[in-house]
């Protein structure tokens, strides 16, 4: 398994964004849902090893994070795309990937085909030698997309990969998630469940910080079996299902 | 997705690695003489990238640094009072503190999930922001016609105004936080050593105030370092 995590909390002061979750993951496309606030981006930012667990157990890549040595050698075989991708707006977007495989410590030598590469996985070739400042939302996401893939990562984490990218740009990340799944773990967080029809093998639906469902997307829309649950499409409506049960067993506003 | 799907992503894959492969000989970037070298000293290609793109990093930051020791270069030499030397240590101490950090560096998110840790690239962009400062220091100081003892008698004096200042913006989290301090640091620094002194310039050419100067850069360096290691957590 890529991921194990057994009893994870996050706190931040009096606030609980990840409340107790336990999950396991190995190769695949892996889709974290849930709603604003349930805790999906604080589950991905300890993850990345960019903030620590306030208690629980966490192993990436089979490696322990909290010591310095495996913390550096998961985040050699890491990819991150934060929901809010802080760029530098002087760099050209081959710069911008480049900068990131070093900090990655990808070999130098390999660092000219892997940026090259990555830049054209995303479809940015004719891009490549932009500033970032130039580019609009959707090639900026790509951007983050090309420097979260450059070192090939084992593990890749995508907070809200699409958010931005028009429906054919959409279709064709979509075919880059199952491309990557087949050899490394890779889990997206997104509020858009056709993601997770179109690439996930797996998905996990988070609410108020705990895993409240975890199953194939199959298993997900036979949640809905039987009930009154709303959405537009099979999928919605077994997220609504879930999401309306657990919110009757915690008494929450839905 | 299936059999004829699978194929036909795979096959489109080796088509976009082969032409990675091409365009990388079209984009591929030759280091310069200064990143070569950083990165043979500092055993790392990334710091060295860090190193070398801090002042584009921090443009405004270059350009206020030249202006204000210009300005204090023609200052001196128009009253024969030695500013630049008073003013590199300040200039320095801002910049040190705009180097790095939340809310400054737009992708310090990312940045703490690389191998190379934020700690490092903190430092490597503070050491680029210090050696800059104290090339143009030292030009302006040169320029002005002040005294060889006060052209570099600012620099230690500027050590610890900056690790004041890095070390107040690692704390807080924040690099106003870090200029305030620098400035109020080194403000505080002039004005009591003339008093004490009645020289205006005792703040650096007072040669009993060295080891006190490196004494202290040393003790805020130490608090930088540990408010910017990374946090154990638990596993």
């Amino acid at each position: 398994m890529n991921v194990e995590i057994a009893g994870l909390t996050r706190r931040f002061g009096r606030t609980q964004a990840v409340a107790g979750v336990d999950l396991s993951a190995g190769p695949g496309v892996f889709g974290l849902l849930g709603p604003n606030g349930a805790g999906k981006t604080s589950m991905l930012r300890v993850m990345a090893t960019v903030i620590p667990p306030s208690s629980g157990r966490l192993r990436l890549l089979g490696r322990d994070p909290g010591g310095y040595g495996p913390r550096r050698e998961i985040r050699r075989r890491l990819g991150y795309l934060p929901q809010n991708l802080g760029y530098y707006p002087s760099f050209t977007v081959a710069e911008f990937v480049e900068y990131f495989a070093l900090l990655k410590e990808v070999p130098p030598a390999r660092v000219p085909v892997a940026v090259a590469t990555a830049i054209e996985r995303t479809g940015l070739g004719d891009k490549a030698r932009a500033r970032l400042r130039t580019l609009s939302g959707g090639m900026l996401r790509r951007v983050g997309i090309a420097q979260a893939i450059v070192n090939e990562p084992e593990l890749l984490l995508l907070d809200e990969p699409t958010a931005g990218l028009d429906p054919e740009q959409r279709v064709a990340f979509r075919a880059l998630m199952r491309e990557c799944g087949e050899h490394a773990t890779v889990v997206v967080s997104t509020h858009l469940v056709e993601d997770v029809g179109a690439a996930c093998t797996e998905v996990a639906l988070m609410n108020q910080g705990k895993i409240v469902f975890h199953g194939t997307p199959a298993e997900l829309i036979a949640r809905a079996d039987g009930t009154d649950a709303a959405g537009d499409a099979p999928l919605e409506r077994g997220y609504s299902a879930v999401l309306a049960a657990a919110r009757s067993t915690t008494g929450a506003w839905a | 997705m299936n059999a004829f799907e699978a194929r036909l992503e795979t096959e489109l894959l080796k088509v976009v690695r082969e032409r990675g492969a091409a365009r990388a000989q079209t984009w591929a970037r030759r280091p310069g003489l200064v990143e070569r070298a950083s990165g043979r000293l500092l055993r790392s290609p990334g710091l060295a990238r860090a190193l070398v793109t801090t002042p584009s990093l921090l443009l405004p930051w270059l350009i206020a640094s030249a202006v204000v020791l210009g300005a204090g270069a023609g200052a001196t030499l128009d009253t024969g009072r030695p500013l630049v030397a008073l003013l590199a240590p300040a200039v320095a101490a801002a910049g040190i503190a705009y180097a790095y950090g939340p809310g400054i560096d737009p992708a310090w998110e990312l940045s703490r999930s690389m191998a190379v840790s934020d700690q490092m690239v903190l430092l490597v962009r503070a050491l680029g922001v210090f050696a800059v400062d104290a090339a143009l220091g030292l030009a302006a100081s040169a320029a002005s016609g002040t005294a060889v003892g006060i052209t570099f008698g600012w620099l230690v004096p500027m050590t610890a105004a900056c690790a004041l200042a890095l070390a107040a913006a690692t704390v807080a989290r924040s690099a106003n936080a870090g200029v305030a301090a620098g400035l109020a640091g080194w403000t505080i620094m002039v004005l009591s050593s003339q008093v004490a002194d009645g020289r205006f310039t005792a703040a650096i050419s007072n040669s009993a105030l060295i080891l006190p100067y490196l004494a202290f850069a040393a003790v805020c360096c130490v608090i930088a370092l540990h408010a910017t290691r990374a946090p154990r957590g638990t596993s």
